[in-house]
């Protein structure tokens, strides 16, 4: 992210950011939620959903994305997702071991079954979207701080 | 067998870009082709003659399915290289910012 687009990019990209920014937002969750049930899973999901935020922030500039997704709120979800994925872990305790699926499976194929994977998915979709999106600010920031000097 | 030895050449390519190229970009995408060719290398192993992608849907039969071992692994490898990329970037950019210059060959002598 050059010096010039530090207030964002034209009109057009902003127009085009403003419409299609939530359907890609929309799009990650889904992959998440089904993410047992058809290819994708957390990894992916994450991914897109982080793709999102970094779309939003190529097209408005900074101050645009930590309105939505602030720094400090990225470190704070990444925290949460790993703790998130290590609670579910250590609730298998309940039932005898590490991992344990104490939840009911369901019936198979269907939205709500797989007992915690749908948990663990969520958890690891935390981790990788915040986790992503704080690697592309660690960067830019890495630069405008060069640009200072 | 033709394909593995296009893997192998592609291996080839990455060691070449590493160890010749003097630009740090360049030595970085050498990297992420070495990183590329050893999954191609995993998902072609993994590959069955007609087989068929290793998801279990409702009304489908086990048979000739691909074998999915390689291909957790292989995204499990994707995630990592994403880090080393991103470990690597950060680091030229200090080395930019200490020296001003991406050449490794004008960066031996000790600045400041």
């Amino acid at each position: 992210m050059s010096r010039e687009h530090e207030k964002g990019m034209s009109l057009i990209v902003k127009t085009i950011t403003r419409l299609t920014v939530g359907i890609i937002f929309l799009y990650g969750i889904y992959i998440v939620l089904h993410g047992h049930v058809t290819p994708g899973g957390g990894f992916a999901g994450g991914v897109i959903i982080a793709l999102s935020f970094i779309h939003l922030m190529l097209a408005y500039g900074r101050q645009e994305a930590f309105k939505r997704l602030s720094r400090a709120a990225a470190s704070v979800f990444e925290s949460f997702g790993a703790i998130m994925f290590l609670g579910i872990a250590l609730l298998g305790f309940v039932g005898g071991y590490f991992f344990l699926n104490f939840l009911p499976k369901g019936e198979p194929f269907r939205l709500f079954s797989a007992g915690i994977i749908p948990l663990c998915n969520i958890a690891i979709c935390f981790k990788v979207g915040a986790g992503i999106f704080a690697i592309f600010v660690a960067l830019v920031l890495l630069k405008l701080d060069l640009g200072k000097k | 067998m033709v394909v593995y030895l296009l893997c192998l050449v592609m291996f080839c390519l990455g060691i070449y870009c590493v160890v010749r190229k003097r630009n740090v970009i360049k030595l970085i995408i050498g990297v992420i082709i070495l990183e590329y060719a050893v999954n191609l290398f995993f998902i072609l192993v993994a590959y069955r003659k007609d087989g068929r992608a290793p998801i279990f849907a409702a009304d489908q039969t086990v048979t000739n399915m691909v074998d999915p071992l390689p291909q957790a692994l292989v995204l499990t490898s994707i995630v990592i290289g994403l880090a080393v990329t991103a470990l690597l970037v950060g680091i030229a950019m200090r080395i930019y910012e200490k020296y001003g210059t991406f050449d490794i060959t004008k960066i031996k002598e000790l600045k400041g």
